[in-house]
């Protein structure tokens, strides 16, 4: 038997500030592209992604302007939240929920798997062990655990 | 201030703490929930995992402030019917070998099947993406927890398997049996274990046996010596204690009472499970277990200029710090004692793990805190990095003799005239790098005082050689008896464990203080101390006649041992006497050099040698195959040595040998595969010491209230040899399962039957348990005992030493017999398109099988550690200094395994020695690295002389 397993979509900004020019900027094109009314926008956004609703199709991917959005192997439940991709003093006065590119993560991984490339915390998938370590250590709540027990969601 | 507590629920259980740390530490330190293992602490290997909110998740990463209002279970906490469920399908897959993985294994299935009741592989696989499993190669865990998911889903059963005496196994637990007349696959059946020993006794020789350790490692509570904590050592005036922990009765109580059980230095088993200790005696005045830790060198060379200890010292909570002064005698070493248990003041470290000064504190916390405040002024030195380093003229001396630790020329015929009238000659140079073991337990021992000495619950290869080894450390090499070394359960070792590590600092302590002292390596400790494999450097020269007939061998071996000898010879030796291959041709000049570097110290690793050269050989008969044009399978088939014919060595292949036998049953998956993407490489590994050397196997049965004892100090690091023994002599008796029993085995009780090494176990040991069950049968015969009345024999003593004389290296005669038996094998690796392995077919001769599941465990294990040799393994060093964290060893992960399929290649000719078992250990981890080599060669036509292999689908991945 062979089962096929769904991807679901990921936003990388947990929101939080109007100024950073990387996070979402609430315009909609995300929910307007999703056949199955898996994701909502509130508060002017970032989107909410209904996991049991989505399929992983992509197309919110697709029509996001910020590139914010990317769908990706449940399996995958620790994500950086954040794409700010500003120097560590930008990115803070940016974003309360900004990565500051301090290498924390980077220190802390024991399979290489999360590095600091271009100001922000980026997660190789074909290395990450999922253990969560990143999201324990960062010290701005950027790297998330999408199962909701090393962090909130 | 304001106290913040923490709380959450543990298996039910509303728990509060007050301390910010590691659910890890909580869990263990606090509740003593000892199923969740403690593998590197960094998030690595998986083996603390336990489920929170329906998920699987490492406790060493999550923290007792994120965990509030979460509902953790571990391993403790699951349903009965979950336990019974896991340890069923565990032992019946043959999912379980050292077992320290295990329970965490177990979490993350129970995390899986609770959300997906039916599970497929590759939802398996990537549910346990995350644990490490260094001895199983993942294939029959992934099986254990598909099983484990069907009966819970009700569509299997637990069946009493001490019942059952047809087909246990169902069809998908297959392995290839290529066998003779009185093998039966169909007769398997099984052992359950000690609460639910039944009366069959179908499990003798050959039989596919559940083994006797899969409760106590499937549910955590068999203990390995991390898992001894303070409350182990019990007073004596508190008999209560022990009753409890033990599960008495009033009655056995009292019993236990009467027989002296509840004296000063007894250690207690749980009730019904004479393996598993859970408490020692001890004196009321005892001080509680104390912890110890060295602090070890930053630089790999420098000279040591002053350690300053006061402050450490005054730190309230610190029993001490000992320096090189506070050693009787201040060198240990496997073989050659030139390993300085600390560096003293104005000597020189050898390497970055090298101890300095060894703090001792009331609390692991202070220990932390005090080897902070230790500081140590250094002269660095520029270290010595590499071989050529080490040879060059001038260069600076490691050891007082010089760099050149070990060498060994092994000469026959005339290689240089073979050379020179070849066909075709193929020669090139090879590297082959440090393999660090990787075993999922980090070394750990607790040490007390016992009797006029000291007792030490370790974790290693071989108990006596320990004992040796603290004792030259005591100065009591005439007197090693009042050293006592009882092994616990063994995490795994794969040869790391062979050298002292932790139990000569923790009995040095324990001595000094007059109290129970762990000493536990951290993983990074761990990496940076015990011996690897060591990295080669060699040039390989053999040549063939026309039509692919070897005629001879040049090369030189130079090994990197490190800082430390540990057992460079006898590894330099076989990599000298195995580089020839199984094969027929006797003109060969083999030189062999080990060199003593700045970098971490180098030793026994599965393969022992053989790994690196065979890798140099087996890719250069790729070459010559080409220049004759014959196929890689038929230049080996050609060359292969048979019974009767002279091993390269002179040694007379006797009547067991079957190497042809398993290039024969791997030819048709070989012919299968498309041309340019299969590799095929042949192994042959001694099993046994050898080399004239007292190799011996003891065992001693004692026949006590009615049952069968069999006390051997032989090391189960995994392999399953006391399942093996307890098959052994149920074959030689014909006693039921419920009569043969294995108690608790130290250098007190049990013979000296030498190393878990040389993949001997099942070889010497057994033929000495056999011996001596022999023995046992013949008495029970005479006097007409039978399994009903073996109360009879009560008292009586059994006892067997099995010794076959071999000759040493260089020996005279005509053909010295260099070890009592070989065990040979083929392996084919098949790359899809792009370059991926996707099937292994491993064949191996190991004479009888004893217990078929475990010898595919071992084949399954041993062929992924030898694919992570040649594909993804690395152990980089920065100017000597080790850079690798666990997780970054490159460790095959279960997601990215191929499908690895074992062939037992059993011959109806054997061996008249242990049932004719030959051990399957070490040769497991040669051939497939060299087999993956030659499907790249083919692939590409590049031979590549390098280890990792570069430019192949793995290396993209870096």
């Amino acid at each position: 038997m062979i089962k096929r397993v769904r991807k679901k979509a990921y936003v990388r900004c947990r929101g939080g500030s109007i100024s950073c020019t990387y996070g979402c900027i609430g315009c909609g094109l995300c929910v307007s592209a999703c056949h199955l009314a898996a994701i909502k926008l509130e508060d002017g956004g970032p989107p909410v992604i209904d996991r049991d609703k989505c399929v992983g199709c992509g197309l919110c991917a697709g029509a996001c302007p910020q590139h914010l959005i990317e769908v990706i192997l449940p399996d995958y439940n620790i994500q950086v939240k954040c794409s700010n991709c500003d120097a560590g003093k930008a990115a803070r006065e940016a974003c309360v929920n900004s990565c500051i590119a301090c290498g924390l993560c980077e220190r802390n991984c024991p399979a290489d798997a999360i590095h600091v490339i271009g100001n922000k915390a980026v997660i190789d998938p074909g290395k990450c062990i999922c253990c969560g370590m990143c999201a324990v250590k960062c010290p701005r709540g950027v790297i998330r655990d999408s199962n909701g027990v090393m962090t909130a969601d | 201030m304001r106290s913040i507590s923490y709380t959450f629920t543990v298996n039910g259980i509303e728990r509060t703490t007050e301390e910010k740390k590691p659910l890890l530490r909580y869990l263990r330190d606090d509740l003593k929930l000892y199923s969740v293992k403690d593998g590197c602490s960094e998030g690595a290997c998986g083996t603390c995992t336990i489920v929170v909110d329906g998920h699987a998740v490492k406790s060493c990463v999550l923290t007792t402030d994120r965990a509030v209002g979460k509902n953790i279970i571990t391993v403790e906490g699951l349903s009965l019917r979950e336990k019974e469920a896991f340890v069923y399908a565990f032992g019946t897959a043959g999912s379980v070998q050292c077992g320290f993985c295990i329970p965490g294994m177990v979490m993350a299935a129970k995390a899986l099947i609770d959300r997906e009741p039916d599970p497929t592989d590759d939802e398996i696989k990537r549910a346990i993406k995350g644990n490490i499993c260094r001895c199983t190669g993942y294939k029959k865990i992934i099986l254990g927890i598909r099983r484990a998911a069907a009966i819970l889903r009700g569509e299997e059963e637990i069946r009493d398997i001490s019942q059952f005496t047809g087909k246990m196994l169902p069809e998908e637990n297959e392995f290839i049996s290529v066998v003779g007349s009185n093998y039966d696959p169909e007769l398997a059946s099984g052992i359950a274990n000690y609460e639910n020993r039944g009366e069959s006794s179908q499990y003798g020789v050959g039989k596919n046996v559940f083994r006797i350790d899969v409760r106590k490692k499937v549910l955590g509570y068999g203990k390995y010596p991390d898992d001894i904590g303070p409350e182990y050592f019990v007073p004596s005036d508190r008999p209560d204690i022990v009753r409890e922990l033990a599960g008495w009765t009033e009655d056995e109580y009292k019993e236990a009472e009467a027989k002296g059980m509840l004296k000063v230095g007894t250690t207690v088993s749980k009730k019904d499970e004479p393996l598993v200790n859970i408490c020692t005696i001890v004196d009321p005045d005892m001080p509680p277990m104390a912890y110890c830790s060295a602090v070890r060198s930053d630089y790999p060379r420098a000279i040591v200029k002053k350690i300053n200890k006061e402050k450490a010292e005054s730190l309230p909570g610190v029993l001490g710090v000992l320096t090189a002064e506070d050693v009787p005698h201040n060198k240990v070493g496997h073989i050659q004692q030139d390993w300085d248990v600390m560096i003293a003041e104005g000597d020189t470290t050898r390497m970055v793990g090298d101890a300095i000064c060894l703090v001792v504190a009331e609390s692991p916390y202070i220990l932390e805190q005090a080897k902070k405040a230790v500081k140590i002024e250094y002269e660095p030195l520029e270290p010595v990095k590499s071989i050529a380093e080490a040879r060059a003229e001038g260069a600076p001396k490691i050891h007082e003799n010089g760099n050149l630790c070990q060498q060994r020329h092994v000469v026959r015929g005339d290689a240089a005239k073979a050379l020179a009238e070849s066909a075709y000659i193929a020669t090139a140079s090879f590297t082959t790098p440090f393999t660090e073991h990787a075993f999922l337990e980090p070394e750990c021992a607790v040490s007390f005082p016992y009797g006029d000495g000291v007792k030490i619950l370790s974790t290693d290869q071989g108990a006596y050689d320990t004992r040796h080894e603290v004792a030259i450390m005591l100065g009591w090499e005439d007197a090693q008896e009042r050293i006592v070394v009882e092994n616990q359960l063994i995490g795994g070792g794969f040869g790391g464990k062979e050298d002292v590590t932790t139990q000569h600092i923790s009995a040095l302590a324990a001595l000094k203080f007059g109290r129970p002292v762990k000493a536990k390596f951290s993983r990074a400790e761990s990496l940076r101390v015990h011996p690897k494999r060591h990295a080669m450097e060699g040039t390989f020269t053999i040549g063939c006649d026309e039509n692919g007939i070897l005629q001879g061998l040049d090369c030189d071996i130079n090994f990197d041992t490190g800082a430390y000898a540990s057992l460079c010879g006898p590894v330099l030796e076989r990599a000298c006497t195995h580089s020839v291959g199984p094969y027929n041709y006797h003109n060969t000049d083999i030189r062999g050099h080990g060199y003593y570097t700045n970098n971490p110290p180098a030793g026994a690793f599965r393969g022992f040698g053989v790994c690196q050269s065979q890798f140099a050989l087996e890719s250069l008969l790729n070459v010559l195959a080409k220049k004759v044009g014959i196929s890689p399978w038929e230049i080996r088939y050609r060359n292969a040595i048979e019974p009767g014919l002279e091993l390269p060595n002179g040694q007379i292949a006797d009547v067991s040998t079957a190497l042809k036998e398993t290039l024969v049953a791997v030819k048709p998956y070989f012919d299968d595969a498309p041309e340019d993407r299969v590799g095929i490489a042949c192994a042959m590994k001694n099993a046994g010491v050898g080399v004239g050397l007292p190799d011996k196997g003891r065992a001693k049965l004692e026949v006590k209230d009615g049952l069968v004892w069999i006390f051997t100090a032989a090391s189960d690091i995994g392999q399953g040899c006391q399942t093996v023994f307890i098959q052994d002599v149920a074959q030689a008796t014909d006693l039921p399962i419920t009569k043969i029993w294995i108690g608790i085995y130290n250098t007190d009780n049990a013979p000296n039957s030498g190393t878990t090494s040389g993949s001997r176990q099942t070889l010497v040991t057994g033929e000495a348990v056999k011996g001596a069950a022999k023995l046992l049968k013949a008495a029970m015969d005479k006097e007409g005992v039978t399994e009903d009345s073996l109360d009879k024999l009560n008292g009586r003593v059994f006892e067997y030493e099995y010794f076959e004389p071999t000759d040493k290296l260089g020996s005279d005669k005509p053909h010295p017999k260099s070890h009592i038996a070989y065990g040979f094998a083929t392996n084919v690796a098949v790359l899809d398109a792009e370059g991926k392995v996707t099937d292994i077919y491993a064949a191996f001769d190991a004479g009888k099988v004893v217990n078929p599941l475990s010898m595919s465990g071992q084949i399954e294990g041993g062929v992924l550690m030898s694919m992570g040799y040649a594909l993804t393994e690395t152990w980089p060093l920065d100017n000597c200094v080790p850079t690798a964290k666990y997780g970054t060893l490159g460790l095959f992960r279960a997601p990215d395994i191929p499908d690895i399929h074992a062939i037992h290649v059993e011959k109806d000719e054997l061996l008249e020695v242990a049932y004719g078992a030959k051990g399957v250990g070490e040769i497991t981890s040669i051939p497939a690295a060299p087999a993956i080599a030659g499907a790249y060669y083919a692939r590409d036509g590049v031979l590549r002389t390098s280890l990792p292999i570069e430019d192949t689908f793995y290396s993209k991945k870096k």
